[in-house]
């Protein structure tokens, strides 16, 4: 057996876009445009970075940590974001994300301050360790030691971003997603309805919030360094790229926008330093040709009907 | 879930294109029968650090294009953008050990993206030696990872020593960039050397990138009266300090970081700029044969003088070439303990040693703005 780690590597960082694009997607399903997104991501690298190298958690409590201060942070944030629409809602989210990387910046006895956290345990690294103390070796199964820890980073993301993307599915047709896609047509109706809006926009901002800084902390586990630059609004204007070009009107969307554009730069790479003119040109036809995104409901049931 | 299904499907049928590739044995890369050797570079070709990725990519072409018209072996460079970001440095790095094979990395562009790579290098066991990294702790990353970039730990501390020699510095202000890597670390090892040589501190101030008012800061700085500024900032936020310093008033001796080492400076700040005080590891005025032979070569394909970038590249290749033909081989465990044992190089930059971390050993040079132009200060 023989697998590529190179490959390994770009589908990992296409996994972890796809939890970044759809934590997006959740806040936008509720009609909330959010560029926060970083911010939130930056907390939850944050947070694992801190307890599993200062406070020696295990790497899986830390990844749990992290999604979950994320949340708590959404949720605050999803209080005062009741009270804005649209760009000013984008522009709000926009500051509290440059507020998030000051503060990582700033708090440097935590963080590191500007020069970064080294040092994070890599997952991959980390998995063929424990291995080793069981006796095992993943020669055994014919991987070379870096094969193994770029397969089982992979593999890891796979079975989260998986579990996120079917639980976002289960909830779209639940009771929960109803009120999602109702408060996005109408709010007032919604309201009418009998909908409690404010319950349903907070759970929204929380739980992007927390899908974001999941996302964040796996990103910290994979890469092993971060630093304050890896959170900034270019970040958030990137994932935001990700769930409009996929398409905001399914969670496919966010899933296959993130993944066609994680791998685009990759395959453009033979004409080097054009590569991002070609990148953004497509980019651009893409909204052209396809401005309700790559993937909607019509291509769905086309998609799935036999 | 028919959905699932299919999605899990196209996972797989990706996953079994990975498995697709012909066995390698990457710990051999093939043997140079034929005496081409593959030499992997990352460099930030896009992105905000471009400006560097391209000095650095000119100057690994133009000694690739001598070493390769000497004949013996001929380095073949596989070039890779990173545009600056630690993921993409770190797909590049996969796809260079993994994909092309190569015998060596040289690069990456940043410290940061040195951070993430460099680990990698070293359970893969492939040498990589950084020509523009600058920050503290980049060779202690593993027993691959060299540079010949000098640290700011080198170069600042003799710039300092130098000026208070010359200008009897008493008390100093510093001021800095906190929000920018390099800045930040430039900033710690000049606040570290004036505590060493016992200049007082009078006041520290801080600014971030982009900001273009720095009255408030300098005002302060100009009220405690210090014998010299000292200043960790890019060159083009420096100039600016440089500028509105001046027209405060202040006229004490200014000692730049590493980013100040820019011939853009002068372009800049112009008249502020004199009596400018930096270290560097490299001086295009040299009276030098070697250095006068590089900076026409560099001038007739580029348009332009080669800058301290371009030089540590040219030199990192050369050193690379030695490396390969001293150990006779393109292993990378070979080429690693080669590369480990070169001592007195004698580089464009000077002569040059490994120390027993990988790390630079070198005497760097401090210059002076003099008459609009960079010269030798003693």
């Amino acid at each position: 057996m023989h697998l590529n780690p190179y490959h390994l590597q770009i589908a990992s960082f296409a996994l972890i876009n796809i939890m970044l694009a759809l934590g997006v997607y959740v806040t936008l399903s509720t009609g909330q445009l959010t560029l926060g997104s970083a911010g939130f991501m930056g907390i939850g690298a944050y947070t694992t970075a801190v307890l599993t190298v200062n406070c020696h958690v295990p790497v899986p409590v830390g990844i749990v940590a992290g999604g979950l201060l994320a949340g708590v942070a959404g949720v605050a944030t999803g209080f005062p974001a009741l009270r804005l629409r649209g760009v000013y809602l984008a522009v709000a989210t926009l500051g509290l994300g440059e507020m998030l990387r000051v503060v990582f910046i700033r708090w440097e006895v935590l963080t590191g301050g500007a020069v970064g956290f080294t040092g994070i345990p890599q997952m991959g690294r980390e998995t063929l360790d424990m291995l080793n103390t069981y006796g095992l070796n993943p020669q055994g199964i014919g991987l070379k030691d870096n094969e193994f820890t770029a397969f089982s980073v992979f593999l890891i993301l796979l079975l989260i971003a998986i579990l996120t993307v079917w639980a976002i599915l289960r909830q779209s047709s639940s009771r929960v997603g109803r009120a999602f896609s109702a408060i996005e047509c109408d709010e007032s109706a919604a309201g009418a309805m009998g909908i409690d809006i404010h319950y349903y926009k907070v759970l929204a901002f929380g739980e992007g919030a927390f899908i974001s800084g999941l996302a964040g902390a796996l990103y910290a586990h994979t890469a092993s360094y971060i630093s304050p630059a890896d959170f900034t609004y270019h970040r958030a204007v990137e994932v935001l790229a990700f769930a409009v070009l996929g398409g905001i009107e399914t969670a496919w969307g966010a899933v296959i926008g993130a993944a066609v554009l994680t791998v685009l730069p990759e395959t453009l790479r033979f004409i080097s330093s054009y590569r991002y003119v070609v990148y953004g040109i497509i980019l651009v036809a893409a909204m052209v040709y396809r401005p309700q995104g790559l993937i909607d409901r019509a291509l769905l049931r086309r998609f799935t009907a036999k | 879930m028919e959905l699932m299904k299919r999605f899990v499907l196209i996972v797989l049928l990706i996953l079994s294109t990975c498995k697709g590739s012909p066995p390698v044995d990457e710990n051999k890369p093939r043997q140079p029968a034929a005496q081409t050797i593959k030499i992997g570079v990352i460099a930030a070709l896009t992105g905000s650090a471009s400006a560097y990725g391209r000095s650095i990519v000119n100057g690994f072409e133009l000694a690739a294009k001598e070493i390769n018209s000497k004949g013996g072996i001929t380095l073949e460079l596989i070039i890779e953008d990173s545009a600056g970001r630690q993921e993409q440095a770190l797909s590049a790095a996969q796809k260079l050990i993994n994909s092309n094979m190569v015998a060596a990395i040289l690069g990456p562009t940043l410290s940061t993206e040195m951070r993430v790579v460099g680990p990698l290098a070293v359970t893969n066991g492939v040498p990589i030696l950084a020509t523009s990294n600058t920050a503290a702790g980049i060779t202690q990353i593993g027993r691959f990872v060299f540079r010949n970039s000098m640290p700011e730990t080198i170069g600042t501390p003799l710039s300092i020593q130098m000026a208070r020699d010359k200008y009897n510095i008493k008390k100093a202000a510093i001021i800095y960039g906190d929000d920018d890597v390099f800045t930040k670390s430039g900033f710690d090892t000049m606040k570290a050397t004036a505590e060493r040589l016992g200049i007082t501190i009078t006041t520290i101030e801080k600014f971030q990138k982009g900001q273009a008012d720095y009255s408030a800061q300098l005002t302060k700085i100009k009220a405690d009266a210090p014998d010299a500024i000292l200043c960790s900032a890019l060159f083009n936020e420096g100039a600016v300090i440089l500028q509105q310093a001046r027209k405060l008033g202040i006229d004490v001796p200014v000692i730049g970081g590493n980013g100040f080492n820019s011939p853009k400076i002068i372009e800049l700040a112009g008249q502020a700029a004199e009596g400018l005080i930096v270290a560097t590891p490299w001086f295009s005025g040299k009276p030098d044969k070697r250095v006068q032979d590089f900076v026409a070569a560099y001038k007739a394909a580029y348009g332009t003088e080669p800058d301290q970038f371009a030089a540590q590249a040219y030199d990192g290749l050369y050193l690379m070439d030695e490396a390969i033909r001293r150990s006779g081989t393109s292993e990378r465990e070979k080429v690693r303990d080669a590369l480990a044992s070169i001592k007195d190089f004698d580089g464009v930059m000077g002569r040059f040693s490994f120390d027993a971390d990988r790390d630079v050993v070198m005497a760097p040079l401090v210059i002076i703005v003099k008459d609009g132009r960079f010269q030798l200060f003693n």
